[in-house]
């Protein structure tokens, strides 16, 4: 089928709720390929949105996109509202000064860069030099917003933990307000350039200010509220119930006030984790598992909303200083503020690349400069800043994972579960373990058992091959029976094998089958169809290895 | 635990064969109603499979061969006196054994298998009632000698 008979196909409007199930289908299956190539999964559920939306298929037009736009909300909610999560007190007391100077220093960073360099280029691509500097202050104001939510998706899905993780989530949670403020500022002066008669500073700093106290007092009374129910209703199950409504009646205030809507969320987030630090956790996690489809609609939807084909060519010479600007003004701008706050080296190193990510703020701060300015230049911000948001999506997650990789942080932040999901019983057993042949003395057995700490021996023919099991449990049975030790052989006294797994089951397998049949052990053989033992697996040991392993990432994360 | 919840004298032979494996044949023979579940020829197998990791000739012309099976209900016993004695046993002192004493078990009960075995070697230990039962000529004698645990 050619791509015309697809997208005449597709485009016979899909009722939403059909494009919903598309769109996470999808782009999980888009996130999973990307996996597969070590890129982040969130460009893979972008790169299916522009496959199926206005740049490639069709499939999610303009109308869509529209009827799509609460999801949007719902998903920015979800993650301002989970990064608050991650804002404990503790983490303000230690690194508030250090994170708010470096926060400063790259928003402003951005902000400069991006503002002479668009500005510049505009004025030799011909502009005027009134609206080449209203250009500049406009682009530059909203470049300094990162975005948090594909950040904190590649965070997630690497399970990183340190410093860098930590001051990332303040930074990409915390700018959006810097970013308000700052294109408040700019775009009426921005405005004073191209239109004299525009709304004063005064006037826009206003808004900006209603835009982020609203947002702030809104998430306080919402985490209070909550809180209240979550002490009554305790079971997470049907607190879940309880968290979305709380969480929707947030974000639908916030729009209905025109408040900031994550700002709003990420409030009522961290006033949660910080009047209940212990009983909110379980919060979070309910809320994480139930937010992965909206996430995946949230991302398709962004990538759908692209339309290349509508863009001049002189828009596409303005996102290359837009992008080239944005980058380095956030890295150098990082790099002086974490110089001037004294933060570790990994900051200074790192964290600007942590944060090229560019969306929900940006797109809606262009739409109202579009809205103000109107004509050409209206378009072209609105475009641009569409464009540059394509761009810094697809670049954003994968200079995350090698900031996060190169700092050390991935992996560091598992829980014994995620822990065993990556272990297979053979590298798990103990290779090593004492073992009997089918005709080893009682005598020689017990001496063994004294001097060993097992508890369970696995019984072998001549060949290696397993044949049974002694366990102490088993054994103790023996030791009253005097004067068998010199004629009874390890056949004699060995339990059957009650399962076996091989080097290559996964250890989470091998565990639940320990469980299930209430054993301490599970002996491994070559293979299904080879009983050639290769070791034992004891719970205890596995128990014990696990432990330790959390303890020592936990230790290298925290420092 | 007694010896007579395990054993009948139906099961108590007196040997005519001169060789392990015809001894061990003949005690086998006499097992045919240990289990439905199990044929003469597969417990003659186990018995031989443990056999050959160790010889069950434990000395002192004791023979204890002695088998776990799953198909078995319960604990069995059959025992075999050759007063010829068998020279080719392997038994652990190298003498020719007079007393062989069969013990099957189910797979199950490892405790009753393992204090059955522990019973009748500490009844054998003594040297009287070795000698009684290896003179006694008469499968009822040895069958009492044994379940009563005296001359």
């Amino acid at each position: 089928m050619s791509p015309e008979i697809i997208s005449s196909v597709v485009q016979t409007h899909l009722p939403v709720l059909m494009v919903i199930g598309l769109a996470i289908f999808f782009g999980t299956i888009g996130a999973k390929i990307f996996q597969w190539l070590k890129i982040p999964q969130v460009v893979g559920y972008i790169a299916i949105g522009v496959i199926v939306g206005r740049t490639g298929l069709g499939a999610i037009d303009d109308a869509t996109i529209k009827s799509l736009l609460p999801f949007n909300f719902f998903a920015l909610g979800i993650i301002g509202f989970m990064i608050g999560g991650e804002l404990h007190r503790d983490v303000f007391r230690k690194y508030g000064r250090q994170f708010f100077t470096i926060l400063f220093a790259e928003g402003i960073g951005a902000f400069v860069a991006v503002s002479i360099l668009v500005g510049v280029i505009a004025m030799l691509l011909g502009q005027s030099p009134g609206v080449s500097v209203a250009l500049g202050l406009v682009f530059g104001a909203i470049s300094s917003a990162t975005a948090p939510a594909a950040t904190v998706s590649v965070l997630w899905e690497y399970k990183t933990r340190g410093v860098l993780t930590t001051a990332v989530f303040a930074i990409v949670a915390l700018d959006d307000a810097l970013a308000l403020i700052l294109f408040s500022v700019a775009a009426s002066i921005a405005g004073k350039f191209v239109n004299p008669d525009s709304t004063g500073i005064i006037e826009t700093l206003g808004h900006a200010g209603w835009e982020l106290v609203g947002a702030v007092v809104l998430g306080v009374m919402a985490g209070f509220i909550l809180n209240f129910v979550l002490r009554i209703v305790r079971d997470p199950e049907k607190s879940l119930a309880f968290i979305i409504g709380v969480m929707l009646l947030v974000i639908g205030s916030a729009r209905v006030f025109g408040f900031d809507l994550i700002l709003a969320a990420m409030t009522l987030g961290v006033v949660l984790s910080n009047l209940a630090p212990r009983r909110s956790r379980e919060t979070f996690h309910v809320v994480e598992r139930f937010a992965q489809p909206i996430y995946v609609l949230f991302f398709v939807i962004a990538g759908a909303r692209l339309h290349i084909q509508g863009m001049h060519a002189w828009m596409w010479v303005l996102v290359i200083p837009y992008i080239i600007g944005r980058s380095a003004g956030k890295i150098i701008g990082a790099n002086i503020g974490a110089r001037l706050a004294g933060a570790a080296p990994v900051l200074r190193k790192y964290l600007g690349l942590c944060l090229f990510s560019q969306a929900g703020v940006a797109v809606g701060l262009s739409i109202i400069a579009g809205e103000k300015f109107g004509g050409d230049i209206g378009i072209a911000i609105i475009t641009i800043i569409a464009a540059t948001t394509f761009v810094a999506e697809i670049i954003g997650p994968p200079c995350v994972k090698l900031a996060v990789k190169a700092a050390g942080e991935i992996g560091l932040n598992v829980t014994e579960e995620d822990l065993v999901q990556t272990y297979t019983a053979g590298e798990m057993m103990n290779r090593t373990c004492p073992t009997f042949t089918e005709n080893a003395r009682l005598t020689d057995i017990f001496r063994t058992i004294a001097e060993t700490d097992a508890m369970s021996y696995p019984v072998t023919d001549a060949d290696g091959k397993l044949i049974g099991i002694i366990t102490l449990e088993e054994l103790k049975r023996s030791f009253s029976a005097e004067g068998l030790t010199d004629w009874l052989v390890a056949y004699d006294v060995m339990t059957p094998v009650p399962d076996t797994v091989t080097e290559q089951t996964g250890l989470a397998e091998a565990i639940t089958r320990m469980r299930e049949q209430e054993l301490e052990y599970l002996p491994v053989v070559a293979g299904e169809e080879d009983a050639k033992l290769a070791g034992m697996l004891e719970l205890r040991a596995v128990n014990r290895s696990i432990s330790q392993e959390i303890l020592r990432r936990q230790r290298l994360a925290d420092g | 635990m007694k010896v007579s919840d395990y054993l009948t004298l139906e099961h108590v032979v007196l040997l005519t064969g001169t060789t392990k494996a015809d001894v061990l044949d003949e005690l086998v023979s006499t097992a045919d109603d240990f289990s439905k579940n199990i044929t003469i020829e597969e417990l003659r197998q186990a018995i031989w499979e443990r056999e050959k990791m160790m010889s069950t000739g434990i000395g002192q012309g004791l023979g204890i061969p002695h088998v776990r099976l799953p198909g078995l209900p319960d604990a069995a016993m059959a025992v075999g006196v050759s007063q010829a004695g068998i020279a080719d046993y392997e038994s652990l002192d190298n003498l020719p054994v007079h007393i062989i004493v069969l013990i099957a078990a189910p797979q199950g009960k490892h405790e009753i298998y393992i204090r059955l075995l522990a019973k009748v070697a500490n009844v054998l230990k003594q040297d009287d009632i070795r000698k009684a039962i290896a003179e006694a000529g008469d499968p009822a004698e040895v069958y009492r000698i044994l379940t009563e645990g005296k001359v």
